[in-house]
This record gives C-alpha cells, structure tokens and sequence, in this order.
C-alpha cells in the first residue's frame, strides 16, 4: 500500500469518534494532572508564524490567519482550564501598518467580525466571569473597527475571573513612553488640598501649651507663636505626602507660586508600573514566542524584565496545541519548585 | 485535536458563509461542549448535601491526580537530567576538540564564515553564591574572557550585565584585568585598546585609539534609570522649561541610549533559561536573545552558536 492511502487511514483513525473521545479524555486528565501543581497566573503569547505556515502548507495568507485564531481558541479554552487568571496576546503591532494593505484589511475584518460575534454572547462571558480588554495606541484603530472594540470592551469590564487582554495595535515602547507621560501629567496637575483632617496649627499649639505648661517662666515661645501659626496655614494646604517633610517650601508668599506640585522626588517604579496598560494585570510568569523567533520584537518588554520566563517555542502559532503547552507549563513548574528550594536553602 | 472534527467543519462553513449558518445560540450550544463546568457563586446547603454524596469519588479523583502529577514530574526530571548529562558531555568534548588555544586566529577562522556579525553583543552574567568567596574573580575572569573573544572575532562593543552591578565599584581592576588578558592573547605590541563605561562613573581607557567598548551594566540601569528620566521631565515640565507634549518616544529613546547604553544586536545568556534579570528593558526590543538550554557556564562553543544563529536571523520589522 502506498504512503498516500496509508497517511488517508491514519487520518480517517485520529478523526473518528472514539479515537477523538480518547483523546479528549488524554487531554482532561493531563490538564488536570498539572493543576495539582503551581499554575502561572499571567501567560503572554507572541502569535508569530502565521504567514510561514500559510506559504509551508500552500494556502492563503488570510486562510493562515484564520488558523492563527482557531489556535488562539484552542490556548484559551486549554489557559482557562488549566487555571490560568490572565493571558495576553500579540494581535496586531504598530509596525504591522507596514504590511500590504490587502492583508491588513483583512486583518482589520477579521478582527471586526470576531468581536462582532464576540458581542452576542454576553451572557456566557458574564457567566465564566470572562473579561476582555484591548490594549494599544487608540487612536490608531480604523472607524470602522473602533465600535466594536469599544462595545466588547464596556460589555465585559466588571468581570474579573478570566482576563483576555488583546494588544492591538500596540508596541512595547510606545506603551512605555505613555506609562512615562501619564506619570508626568500625574506629577505636573496641581495637587489637591491635604484631605488629611489634621492640622498642623492644631498640633503646634498643642505642643507649645505643654511646654508652657511644664516650664512656666519661658514666656519667650508664646511670643513667638504668632508668628509660627501664619507659616502653619499655609502648610495645611500642602499635599499630604509632604506634609511632614522638613525641606518643603514653608513660607513661600501665595502670589510668586500659585501651584504646588508633587515632589516629583516620589515617582518609584511602582508609579510607572501603575501606568503600564497591564497594570491591574499579575506579574507577567510566562512568555512564549512560536516560529523559532528569538526575539521579543516590542511586546510586554517593561512586563517580563525580571521573573519572567521567556520561552522560544519552534513550532508556527497555527499549529499550537496542548502538546506543545504542557512541556512549556511542566519546566515552569520545575524551574519554580528548584527556585523555591533555592530560596529556603538560603534561609 | 481539542475540537471535534464535526464541530471545526461546522465552525468553518458558518465562518466561510459570513456566519449567516448559525445563530448566536446554537453557536453557544457548540461552545459549551468545550466549556468546564462554569465556577459556582452560591453555596446554597442542598448543593453541600449532593457533594458529601459523591465525596468518594471526589476523593479517589484528587489521589489519582497527584499521583500521576508526582509520576510525570518525576518522568520530566530524569528526562532533564539525561538531556542534560548528554549535552554536557557532548560539549565538552566539542570545546577540547575545537578549543581556540587562547588565540585571535582561531576565532577570526571560525568567524570568517559567517555572513554577519554583531556590531553590539551583550551578555547576561550571574554573581554566584551572592559575592562570597571567589564568585568576584570568577565573574571577573569570565569577562575578560568573553571580551578577548570579541576583540578576536572583531566585535566592537561588548556590554555586561550583572544584576548587582559589583564590577562598578571595581572598575579599575577590571580594566586592569581584562587588558592583562588581551595582552596574552594579542602579544604585547598588538594588544587592541579598551574603553571601559559605566553609567555615572568616569570612562577608563587604555589607549586612544579604536578598540574594543566595554559597558557595564547593572539593574539600576533599567527600571531605575526609567525613573530617574521620568523624574527630570517631570522637573522640566513642572518648571514649564518643555511641554508635555513634547516628549515622545524619540526623545525618551535618545536619552536614554546617550546615558545607559545602545540597542544591543545579540544577547547571550548563559543560564540555562531565558531570564533577563532586571536586564534594561527599554533597549531590548529587537535585540536577538540566544539560550542554550541545560548550559553550564561561560563556554567559547556557546558564543559560537549564537553568532551563527545571529547570521542567519532575518529582520523583517513587522512587514
């Protein structure tokens, strides 16, 4: 028999039922044998190979999309089973405006007739607590895309169980530079009034009446009181944080300075990282790139700088599956039991 | 196959006939064969009663778990710890086999072959045992390694780093003893120069003549340095001396590549994962990143190997 008929049969055997049933089974005992374990709680996926594949296998580049997003389907139903809070993927980069205008216009309808489908089915979204959220530059979005994303975006945003974030059109670097302007725009609107309900005129009199109280003849300081109370008035309207901060202007007339800024010496990595559009997001545990790429090309670069690791995977995205996630999820878990032997051993 | 290939043929009709085939619920009908049970929000008392019944099965369900979880685990480690015996072995035969003998020719030969070289490498190294004992000359020697090969195969800029940044207190005997290693490899009279940088200490050179750059690097130079530019522009804007609107990424980007340092070409880690450390993130975003995994330490073959797969990486920038 030749190679042909035996591949048809090898084919018609994988695809019959029973064999299918088997390997659902397969499929559900291994998911549920690595949850026993430490399950990351924030995946990226880089979904890279797409077009590589399409040419390999002799099909349109746009038919190679759509496979691109029956795996997409396919990792989410396996990251939501296996426990899996937060997974974020490389839809569409800034840069990816380059590519010839047919296929980005047939990425930008693929995108619109997702979500569109998306929309319809709230109610089994609300019920898995499935949210979804589009990260990116906003503005670059076509008009005729903007809608959808919109609604499918205020549709699922109170939910918080399973978090879908999709970055479209987004790169690295611009999410960085508009981390860093959010956070100068914090630093540079004139801070509010100290809501604190202390007040400081309060607290120095209060002293100054127990020394008083305890050293009678020091008449001294109650002359100077006066004096010390108008500089506190001007204190209490300072921002909180530098309330006691001993090097804060103290009695700077109002009409030279009329706004008080924060002290920009407050921003910490944590400001910036409140910025970031994955904020709210767990740190980032893993990253994968398919299609043997070794590279990170703009994607979640200030996420997975420490503690992350970063997988290379030699397979195209079409082709991802549960066979090529579980090698990736058990050296995860490996690698942590071995960091968290490290850690221990060192105290 | 996680999808049934009678649900994909369906799926792929109603998607080919602009999904005017099925409607919304029997689209959800399809779905919900995939879907797990959905997470329960009530614990009413009667859904407490049904699952004391059924607590036997429950708990023979968890035990088969665990222990097929301890038997993969324990499958997964020996396969590791084979993979990793083997590779050891194999590459420590192939570098006594194609050792340099610590000389530039031998580099320069295996490096003639390749169509493209970097013009900035980078390397991950790691301070072992936290500084005690002799983890610093060990980290001190690897350098002076890595950059006599750099100087051999024509690399120009060379950047460590090292998460804790130790070599930055001790610049002066790095310096020292990096141009004693180049020494032994070049001979004295053609020893090229070296210019070692750090980021607010003063540049040290041995010559003025063009050499090799060597940068040192640590985890303050990446988030922190962030913070310290999103400091200065915010003083800026707060004195009114820019507008806000004014900073865009190229601004940020000159900054900062002027102050800590360039796009790295290739980065080579010699853990045997991909862990970048804290490494700075702003410069690392096309930069090719080579890992072999189960690698032992700073190992010439290693070197090799990411360059070859550098020659033959393929930029398409998005296109």
């Amino acid at each position: 028999m030749s190679d042909l008929y035996l591949s048809h049969i090898r084919n018609w055997f994988w695809k019959s039922p029973p064999a299918e049933w088997v390997m659902r089974g397969a499929r559900d005992l291994l998911i549920g044998t690595l949850k026993q374990g430490p399950i990351p709680k924030h995946v990226a996926f880089e979904m890279d190979g797409n077009r590589r594949f399409a040419k390999n296998h002799k099909i349109e580049t746009i038919e190679g999309h759509h496979l691109g997003f029956e795996a997409l389907a396919r990792v989410l139903e396996i990251c939501y089973k296996c426990g899996v809070k937060v997974v974020t993927v490389y839809a569409f980069s800034i840069e990816n405006f380059n590519r010839p205008r047919g296929e980005v216009k047939g990425l930008m309808a693929l995108a619109k007739v997702k979500l569109e489908q998306l929309v319809q089915h709230g109610e089994l979204l609300d019920r898995y607590g499935a949210c979804i959220r589009v990260l990116g530059e906003r503005d670059l979005i076509p008009d005729d895309v903007l809608p959808f994303v919109d609604r499918a975006v205020e549709m699922t945003k109170h939910n918080k169980d399973a978090v879908l974030n999709i970055c479209f059109p987004y790169t690295s670097r611009a999410e960085m530079t508009s981390a860093i302007k959010a956070t100068i725009d914090e630093f540079t609107s004139p801070s509010p009034p100290s809501k604190a309900p202390f007040s400081q005129t309060r607290i120095t009199q209060k002293i100054r009446s127990n020394y008083s109280k305890r050293t009678e003849p020091l008449g001294s300081i109650r002359e100077s009181s006066p004096d010390a109370s108008a500089k506190s008035d001007l204190d209490d309207s300072m921002s909180s944080t530098t309330a006691l901060d001993p090097e804060s202007p103290k009695s700077e007339p109002a009409a030279t300075k009329p706004r008080k800024f924060p002290n920009p010496e407050n921003i910490t990595v944590d400001t910036i990282n409140g910025h970031t559009y994955t904020a709210e997001c767990p740190p980032l545990d893993i990253f994968i790139r398919t299609s043997n790429v070794t590279r990170l090309s703009d994607f979640m670069l200030w996420q997975c700088h420490e503690n992350t690791h970063i997988f290379f995977l030699s397979c195209f995205w079409p082709e991802f599956d549960l066979w090529h996630f579980v090698p990736v999820l058990l050296e995860w878990q490996w690698r942590q039991k071995k960091l968290l032997e490290k850690e221990s051993s060192r105290k | 196959m996680s999808f049934t290939t009678k649900d994909t043929k369906l799926y792929r009709e109603d998607e080919k006939s602009g999904h005017r085939r099925l409607r919304p619920e029997q689209r959800e009908a399809l779905a919900k064969n995939y879907l797990p049970e959905p997470p329960s929000r009530e614990r009413s008392s009667s859904r407490a009663k049904t699952q004391s019944h059924f607590g036997v099965r429950r708990l023979v369900k968890a035990q088969i778990y665990t222990l097929l979880y301890l038997f993969v685990h324990a499958i997964f480690s020996l396969y590791i710890r084979i993979r990793s015996g083997y590779r050891a072995v194999s590459s420590r035969v192939v570098s006594i086999l194609r050792h340099h003998y610590n000389s530039p020719e031998y580099i320069a030969r295996d490096v003639a072959t390749l169509p493209r070289l970097p013009n900035h490498l980078s390397i991950i190294l790691t301070l072992e045992n936290g500084g005690k004992g002799d983890a610093l000359e060990k980290l001190v020697n690897e350098v002076s390694e890595v950059a006599a090969w750099c100087a051999a195969a024509g690399i120009p800029t060379l950047s460590v780093y090292e998460k804790t940044g130790v070599l930055k207190r001790y610049m002066s005997q790095t310096h020292r003893s990096v141009c004693q290693r180049l020494k032994v490899w070049f001979g004295k009279h053609q020893v090229p120069s070296l210019a070692l940088f750090a980021r607010g200490a003063p540049a040290i050179r041995s010559h003025h003549r063009q050499g090799l750059d060597l940068i040192l690097v640590s985890e303050d130079d990446g988030r922190e340095a962030m913070v310290d530019l999103t400091r200065v522009l915010t003083e800026m804007v707060q004195k009114e001396k820019i507008a806000a609107d004014d900073i865009t990424a190229d601004v940020i980007d000159n900054e900062l590549s002027e102050a800590v340092m360039r796009e790295p070409d290739l980065l080579i880690s010699f853990e045997p994962y991909v862990d970048l450390q804290g490494y700075p993130p702003w410069v690392i975003r096309l930069t090719e990143i080579y890992c072999a995994p189960d690698n032992q330490g700073v190992g010439y073959q290693l070197f090799l190997q990411a360059l070859r797969k550098f020659a033959q990486a393929t930029f398409k920038l998005g296109k």
